[in-house]
């Protein structure tokens, strides 16, 4: 097995609504090595998108560790944890997320802007090319349709290289072909990349491509189904 | 599609030594403002500066001419005048700061021609006389001088009638005998009083010698007159410590400056302080809109690693970008907007106007910084506190609201505005009504509800109620600016409407004094006649003021300093069944019998209350009577006015003469003639000069006000425009979900309408209550006025509300009920 890139030990997440304590994860341990593909699914409400804040540094947990990159989160304060996202980790939304008055080629290079690094117009454009989106670097948000946002997403997530890619329903807001196409560039860019993914979905099918689906239900992982490699190249859907 | 993945890699590798610096944060804060993002913010800062910029540029320059007319009337910038030869140390500090002077001495004296001779006042004056406003000599070939030389004498032109005598003639001043050069067209110094003006002529100063007038003892007024900086004037009045009967004039001087003056510029500082309010309050709003649409970017900068230093500066470079842009259309459309102003204007003002100067854009500038640091810097904050975790989840943000950046405007406000209790007043009671009228709104709203309404009603109301905050301050600030427009507006109509009454078209401008008893049917009978509009007749008395409650004024240590000159001069009384009805009884009642009505101001110096004995000596006859009320006279007004005016059963049984005002036309120019003639020992006096120029700078003042009040009102209008428009496009995404659930157009309309409507309706009725009372209040205790309720007010408020609505939102409505 590869060295765990993330471990996460007896996590537990809590919020007090109404002078109630409401658990929304309780007991989560887990580690994903580099590399790894792992999907965690689940209904709504179930607490995989908490899981995933709490992951990725976002948010803080109630109780327990989380190790990401080597580094114990719970040591890190909001300002070193925005560090670490900026310099390893990736983000794709299900609602984009574009900056709305910037264009593609902008939006793409905003992470290393925000690294302070400058635009790398070359390494977008290299990007945006091959999210298919060639000669369309100068187009805004609202002139792009859905698919195509979400393949700008991408495009930034990968700008930045990063070593986890978080993605939360990244199709949920596409119809099934664009939906598709998506997925299918999401795994190629992670496997060419050599990047660890981590994906929010409660796509069955979309799960079953990753290399582990995590089941969470009412905050707890309920089960684990290890898959071995996968290509990363089916079909979504299983056709 | 298909991925080409190794290829990339190369080139991401390769492409590290390809990043250039860039400009993107530039781009973006600039497209962040050009596209319709941050419009509405720059729309109000540009609107804090232009109003600003326009109203205080205006306002200075107002000011200025004003202080102009003041000093022309004062034939200087300043003057000291003394009973005694001006101090040698005056004149040489003057010398020392190297102002130009000039010098005045005045006396009376007697004048004679070979057929005639009558008491005149002499002002003899030096070859620089006057150092500011207009002295015209007409001379008989109609040639015009504006200064006096050796040699010369120049006579009111009632001295020729008077003592028969033509221009060319000689005339004896004293002992000296002079050839009138020609008559006086405009005396710099005119001022009103019909008690003091006797018939003037101007003399060189090198001549008084000759006339012999001057002997010891002899009543003599000198004057020196100084030009100069307001810096260099101060100096000069610093430099000196002021001996008994000197005495320091400029155009602060309160009488020469005429109350409405005063009240003018109240009303400026006081316009412009609202319509800093209201464009305080669209730049909050906007600005909090502009935060709310901005959150989740936020959190996914924070998500995608933007550290908060990087947050900052890009928030920074948006906000300065803003301020230069606002700073920079709104000192420009300020500039337009003065000369707009101007217009109406033209007229009144001077050709040659004073400058400006920068001071307008830095204060401008200075307000717009100062109200942006906490309405921007607020929202801001709270911005930049959003939790990365907004970005999948909509948390709460627990952070404290930075309430302590109000204090920037605060105190600059509390700094500027320490010495000015009519500002606080204002401020104070704004934020009092504010707070009320936003509860009275809403509880009218709670009242609407339950009645029995419509299905869009309904809707509307229920809206509404359920988020009451939300409604609360949409009502505040509707109700709020809407009343503030209101108030502006009345405050000038009554203000104007003041002067209007108190300096009417038909105001008097000839008097006569000094008309004995028996002369007093015949002389009436001859305005009569003419149909001349006149007064009653006023019986004159001259006395003293000696004792206040049995306490002698001239001996008792507490009055050694007081203020009150008439506790050193005898003043003129009066009496009658009924007060003058153009004197407002302030204090008190008239009463039938031993009574004395006070003037307010002297009332005041003099500290009496109603029911304070007053004795008089009038002619060594000690009279007695109790102050029954306290009167506001406008003695600006040009008509018969007094300090006591006594009840007849005090005075009726001294000897008196009478005074006669009336207004008089060119056409009856032969009767003043025939009068001054047929009656040698009244006086007749001719103010139509004063009071075409007292019309004049009413005209002007007024003609201000409206233009100012209307940029105000203005500015109220297009932040209810902001406002309204802002609160419908937060609406969009309801009505686009009821749209999609298959509610019809006309439904949609209906409750918007109802909702708008009904929010119109209530902030008029609400905005009506408000502005009454702060217009009742600013007028009682800020401007010192009557105030009046405005009945007109409270139908035309709710209509204009909803007019407004109508025009803001009608094209609104048809966007957001298009098709989807």
């Amino acid at each position: 097995m590869l060295e765990p890139i993330l471990k996460v030990k007896s996590l537990s997440k809590s919020i007090t609504a109404h002078g109630n304590k409401l658990s929304i994860l309780s007991d989560i341990s887990l580690q994903v090595s580099s590399a790894e593909t792992v999907a965690i699914i689940g209904t709504s409400g179930a607490g995989k998108s908490t899981l995933m804040t709490l992951l990725a540094g976002l948010d803080v947990p109630t109780s327990g560790e989380i190790e990401l990159l080597g580094k114990p989160l719970s040591q890190l304060d909001d300002e070193a944890r925005a560090q670490l996202r900026g310099e390893s980790i990736g983000f794709v939304f299900q609602s984009f997320l574009l900056i709305p008055s910037l264009n593609a080629i902008e939006n793409v290079t905003l992470p290393t802007v925000l690294r302070g690094e400058g635009e790398d117009q070359v390494k977008a454009r290299a990007l945006l090319k091959s999210v298919g989106l060639a000669g369309r670097e100068l187009h805004l948000p609202t002139q792009l349709s859905g698919g195509e946002q979400q393949r700008v997403a991408l495009a930034r997530a990968f700008m930045s290289e990063p070593k986890i890619l978080f993605a939360d329903e990244p199709t949920g807001n596409l119809d099934k072909k664009t939906a598709n196409n998506i997925i299918e560039l999401l795994f190629a860019m992670n496997r060419d990349n050599g990047t660890t993914l981590i994906l929010v979905t409660h796509d069955e099918q979309l799960a079953a491509r990753c290399s582990r689906i995590l089941r969470i239900d009412d905050g707890k992982i309920i089960e684990q189904i290890n898959q071995g490699a996968q290509s990363g190249q089916d079909e979504v859907g299983g056709k | 599609m298909k991925w080409e993945g190794n290829k990339l890699m190369n080139t991401l590798t390769s492409s590290k030594k390809s990043t250039r610096k860039s400009h993107l944060l530039l781009r973006w804060s600039w497209r962040e403002i050009y596209s319709a993002q941050l419009w509405p913010v720059v729309a109000a800062l540009v609107l804090i500066v232009a109003c600003v910029v326009a109203l205080s540029a205006l306002a200075m320059r107002v000011e200025k001419v004003m202080t102009a007319e003041g000093r022309s009337m004062l034939a200087a910038d300043l003057v000291q005048r003394s009973s005694n030869p001006i101090n040698p140390a005056i004149i040489s500090k003057a010398d020392e700061l190297s102002l130009p002077q000039s010098a005045q001495v005045s006396f009376r004296t007697m004048s004679f021609s070979d057929s005639s001779m009558y008491l005149i006042s002499v002002k003899a004056v030096d070859s620089e006389y006057p150092l500011r406003g207009e002295l015209r000599l007409r001379s008989a070939d109609n040639t015009i001088k504006s200064h006096v030389l050796p040699g010369e004498l120049w006579v009111s032109d009632r001295i020729l009638g008077l003592l028969e005598v033509a221009v060319g003639e000689t005339l004896a001043i004293g002992d000296a005998e002079l050839t009138i050069s020609g008559v006086i067209d405009a005396d710099p110094e005119l001022v009103f009083n019909p008690f003091d003006s006797i018939p003037n002529v101007f003399i060189h100063e090198s001549d008084i010698e000759k006339t012999g007038a001057l002997q010891l003892g002899s009543r003599v007024n000198y004057k020196q007159f100084f030009n100069g900086s307001d810096n260099q004037l101060v100096d000069l009045q610093n430099s000196v410590e002021l001996q008994p009967g000197e005495r320091w004039r400029s155009d602060e001087d309160e009488n020469n400056r005429g109350g409405f003056i005063e009240k003018a510029k109240q009303y400026l500082s006081l316009t412009i302080l609202m319509v800093i309010a209201m464009a305080s309050l669209t730049l909050i709003m906007t600005c909090s809109h502009y935060v709310a649409g901005r959150a989740q970017t936020i959190a996914m900068l924070k998500s995608l690693g933007a550290s908060r230093v990087w947050l900052k500066r890009w928030l920074i470079l948006q906000v300065s970008l803003l301020l230069i842009i606002a700073l920079s259309v709104g000192s420009l459309l300020g500039i337009i907007i003065e000369a707009l102003l101007r217009l109406p204007l033209t007229d009144v003002l001077p050709e040659t106007l004073p400058s400006y100067g920068l001071a307008p854009f830095f204060i401008g500038a200075s307000v717009a910084i100062l109200v942006a640091i906490p309405a921007l810097g607020i929202p801001l904050k709270k911005l930049l506190d959003t939790p990365a975790i907004n970005v999948l989840q909509q948390t709460e943000s627990v952070t404290k609201t930075a309430w302590w950046l109000v204090l920037f405007p605060l105190c600059a406000f509390v700094y500027y505005y320490l010495d000015a209790p009519l500002v606080w007043l204002v401020l104070l009671g704004l934020i009092v009504l504010f707070m009320v009228l936003a509860l009275i709104s809403y509880g009218f709203i709670v009242l609407v509800s339950h009645f029995k309404w419509g299905p869009s009603m309904s809707l509307a109301i229920s809206r509404l109620k359920r988020s009451p905050k939300q409604s609360i301050m949409q009502l505040a600030a509707l109700s709020g600016s809407l009343m503030l427009i209101a108030v502006i507006w009345l405050l000038r109509a009554d203000l104007i409407g003041d002067w209007q009454e108190a300096v009417p078209e038909n105001a008097p401008n000839v008097f006569a004094i000094n008309i004995n008893s028996n002369a007093l049917p015949t002389y009436l009978a001859h305005f009569d006649e003419r149909k001349i509009e006149r007064s009653e007749a006023f019986p004159v008395i001259r006395g003293r003021l000696s004792y206040i409650n049995g306490i002698d004024v001239y001996r008792d240590k507490q009055y050694e300093d007081n203020p009150a000159n008439i506790l050193r001069r005898e003043v003129n009384f009066t009496w009658g069944e009924t007060l003058p009805e153009y004197n407002a009884v302030l204090e008190g009642q008239w009463s039938e019998t031993q009574g004395v009505s006070v003037e307010q101001k002297v009332a005041r110096q003099l500290r009496l209350n109603i029911g304070d004995e007053l004795t008089f000596t009038i002619n060594s006859v000690q009279v007695t009577a109790k102050v029954n009320s306290i009167r506001d006279v406008y003695w600006q007004s040009m008509k018969p006015n007094f300090i006591f005016i006594f009840t007849p059963d005090v005075l009726e049984e001294l000897p008196a003469t009478w005074m006669v005002s009336a207004k008089v036309e060119e056409k009856d120019n032969d009767l003043l003639n025939q009068l001054s003639r047929d009656f040698p020992t009244i006086s007749l006096l001719d103010f139509r000069v004063l009071g075409r120029k007292l019309q004049g700078m009413l005209e002007q003042v007024s003609l201000s006000l409206t233009v100012l009040a209307s940029i105000a009102v203005l500015s109220g209008l297009l932040l209810m425009f902001t406002l309204l428009r802002l609160s419908l496009k937060q609406r969009q995404s309801e009505v686009m979900l009821y749209r999609t659930l298959g509610a019809t157009k006309q439904r949609i309309s209906r409750t918007l309408w109802s909702e708008y409507g009904l929010l119109a309706v209530v902030a008029g009725i609400v905005a009506t209550i408000g502005a009454e009372v702060l217009v009742y209040n600013l007028m009682q205790w800020g401007f010192e006025l009557v105030p009046s309720l405005h009945i007109t007010l409270w139908p035309a408020l709710p209509i204009i509300a909803l007019l407004i609505v109508l025009g803001s939102l009608h094209s609104l409505f048809k966007q957001l009920l298009k098709p989807l």
